[in-house]
């Protein structure tokens, strides 16, 4: 057992986790993706790239890789949500469904991460 | 930027990225949570945005006041906690990424990516040079730019710092690292096109026979220039393959035999190093008993050369570091040293040599040895360039600095090479060659000539490979009319010409020359500038040819261009 890789494995998981529950639900209606799930997926996220940064096997660097563009989808989800409230001051359908397509690109790159990460666990001998 | 440079960053920056990520994050979450009011009064709940903007200007210390309303108390005992808490995270992460910037290890790491990048950048021939000291110094002062380039290893990263103070035009990459570690010969390019050699000239000689067999083994092409001062390390150098291996004490040893034996040798090797083509009379070499202070390694060698030149002589058994233990001093001279200057016949020797390892014993050696012999010659050893000033001042007759000389033959085997064999031929001949060629060379080209180097190739001698491609025959005398009158003689000589691996000396004026013939010749600078003239400009070269119509290249213009200058 190794404490740093429970770590990694948790909140590798816990950001893909939390991607699909703000990203479950129908995508025009905005009421029922919440706003908090979005922060908490952004935040774990972060966190997760981060704890993937200095690792300099091949895997390594796709994870990273991964875990970056989960970031951009989500934050540019959460920017796509924070111009249509203040700056066009109306959430129209087509800002909602951007809003939860692009944390639904995230929820994929998240998948991708999370698959490799397990292939990664099966391969290793011990 | 390099791989390792990237990976060294990035793990540094996980732990204040964490940070920041985390104070954040839970502030923001809670300005979201804890209700607040309009300035009506009407209850509002902060979005993420509010939050993450309020946030961000609060952490940093900018502090743009309340936004979006005023804050209600709950909300500002929230934010009292979190300007504690994001601030001190940010101030953290911020003090860790600034001194990652100047961390010790990513400077190195950027530093010898740069010299990397420069040694690869480096499209000339180029030496690299291990060690900075005044040795190297003066050969990089010679070579850089001019002939080849340089690249620098230094094991002190103190050297290195001199050396860019230096500011040398063109740049000398320049790198900290152990000249004896393959990597960072690798990285200083020894595996490059261009790489020409690899010059090792350190004090230490184990030092240097380690540094042979790296290089001999990391590329086998280059040529390896390294010093070595005992007989035995010389032969195995020899064995090894080794082109140049250098010897201060055998080039002085040798300097004194000839100097005895045939001053006009001795006079043309010294002339190659910058005497003026004169023998004075102070440069003659007494031949009454010689007295040799000293029998290091400079003092058995130049026993060797008053052995070969049988002259008397006595070595005396003296070392520098035995005699400063017993005295503890380096001022020689007292009673006893004295009594034995006296018992080794000082009053009937013509001629004192000092070769100590210290510089202030030999002169004070000189100097005892003049109060009791006023008209002894006195010859000394100095080992370093930095008090060369002392030395003129004590009028000593002649001076061996260890340091220069090495400067100077490194200097000549790199970027003269005609001289060198020049030198190395001269010393086969006999005394009457030498005298009738330093007559015809001070009749000819007068007191102080100059020696030049060149290869008659296309890049040189443009005009020349032209006519040389045409199928004409050239010899030496034809290049030597002036392109004034060309029924006048230039004011030149040729001293040596070397074709392959075939050397003349002295070749005769009648001969053919072919293409990528070397050439060694002696003039003054600006017959040589003449002569330069000739060999590249295609009219120049017809007028001295002493011909009329041209040939097609020229086509129209050739006809009708005659440049007298």
């Amino acid at each position: 057992m190794n404490m740093y890789k429970i770590i990694s494995g948790l909140f590798f998981t816990l950001a893909m986790t939390l991607n699909f529950g703000f990203f479950y639900g129908d995508p025009t209606q905005l009421i029922e993706h919440s706003a908090y799930e979005l922060f908490a997926a952004i935040i774990v996220n972060l966190i997760a790239t981060v704890l993937k940064l200095g690792d300099r096997t091949q895997l390594g660097a796709v994870l990273l890789a991964t875990s970056l563009v989960a970031d951009i989808q989500l934050i540019a989800s959460a920017t796509v949500w924070a111009f249509a409230e203040y700056v066009a001051k109306n959430i129209g359908l087509e800002a909602t469904t951007a809003i939860v397509s692009l944390s639904g690109g995230a929820l994929l790159a998240n998948s991708v991460s999370v698959i490799l990460f397990i292939g990664d666990t099966i391969k290793s001998k011990r | 930027m390099n791989e390792q440079i990237i990976w060294i960053v990035l793990k540094r920056l996980r732990t204040p990225f964490f940070v920041i990520i985390i104070t954040f994050s839970i502030s923001i979450l809670g300005l979201v949570l804890i209700p607040g009011a309009t300035d009506q009064g009407k209850p509002y709940q902060m979005t993420f945005f509010d939050a993450f903007y309020f946030v961000s200007y609060m952490a940093s210390t900018i502090g743009f006041g309340e936004a979006p309303y005023t804050f209600t108390y709950p909300q500002r005992m929230w934010v009292s906690f979190a300007i504690y808490f994001t601030v001190i995270g940010w101030f953290y992460g911020i003090g860790a990424i600034v001194s990652l910037i100047q961390d010790e290890g990513l400077r190195r790491a950027l530093n010898l990516n740069a010299f990397k990048k420069q040694v690869e950048n480096l499209h000339e021939p180029f030496y690299i040079i291990l060690g900075y000291n005044s040795i190297t110094k003066t050969i990089i002062n010679k070579i850089n730019g001019v002939d080849y380039r340089a690249v620098v290893l230094d094991k002190s990263s103190q050297k290195i710092e001199e050396l860019i103070l230096e500011n040398f035009y063109p740049h000398v990459p320049a790198s900290v690292g152990d000249a004896t570690n393959q990597q960072m010969l690798k990285m200083s390019g020894i595996h490059q096109k261009n790489c020409k050699g690899v010059i090792s000239l350190f004090e230490n000689d184990m030092v240097n026979a380690n540094i042979a067999t790296v290089c001999m083994l990391l590329n086998k092409k280059i040529d390896i220039i390294i010093k070595a001062t005992l007989p035995e390390q010389v032969a195995h150098f020899q064995k090894m393959g080794l082109q140049h291996v250098q010897n201060p004490f055998d080039i002085i040893s040798k300097r004194i035999y000839f100097g005895i034996t045939s001053p006009h040798i001795w006079l043309l090797e010294m002339w190659m190093y910058g005497h003026i083509l004169k023998l004075k009379g102070r440069d003659k070499f007494p031949n009454g008993k010689y007295i040799i202070y000293g029998s290091g390694r400079m003092g058995q060698a130049i026993a060797d050369g008053l052995k070969k030149a049988g002259v008397e002589y006595i070595i005396k058994d003296f070392t520098s570091k035995k005699y400063i233990e017993e005295k503890e001093s380096t001022i020689f001279g007292d009673a006893k040293d004295v009594q034995k200057l006296i018992d080794l016949g000082i009053k009937e020797s013509e001629c004192i040599i000092a070769a100590t390892k210290n510089d202030i014993l030999n002169l004070s050696i000189l100097n005892s040895a003049k109060q009791l012999n006023p008209n002894i010659f006195t010859m000394a050893r100095e080992n370093s360039l930095d008090d060369l000033n002392i030395f003129k001042a004590a009028k000593i007759n002649k001076i061996y600095v260890v340091e220069q000389i090495l400067a100077d033959a490194t200097y000549n085997f790199i970027s003269r090479p005609l001289v060198d064999i020049f030198i190395q031929e001269a010393r086969k001949q006999d005394e009457e060659w030498a005298e009738v060629i330093v007559n015809i060379l001070n009749n000819i080209t007068g007191m102080n000539p100059k020696s030049f180097e060149t290869e008659l190739n296309e890049e040189n001698a443009y005009a020349l490979s032209l006519e040389f491609n045409a199928g004409g025959d050239i010899t030496l005398s034809n290049l030597r009319r002036s392109r004034e009158n060309k029924n006048e003689m230039l004011q030149i000589v040729f001293l040596l010409l070397k074709r392959g691996d075939e050397v003349y000396l002295m070749p005769n004026s009648q001969m053919q020359l072919q293409p990528n013939d070397k050439l060694l010749i002696v003039a003054d600078e600006d017959t040589y500038e003449d002569f330069e003239y000739i060999i590249n400009n295609i009219y120049e070269l017809n007028y001295v040819l002493d011909k009329e119509d041209t040939n097609n290249l020229l086509g129209f213009w050739g006809k009708h261009g005659k440049i007298k200058a």
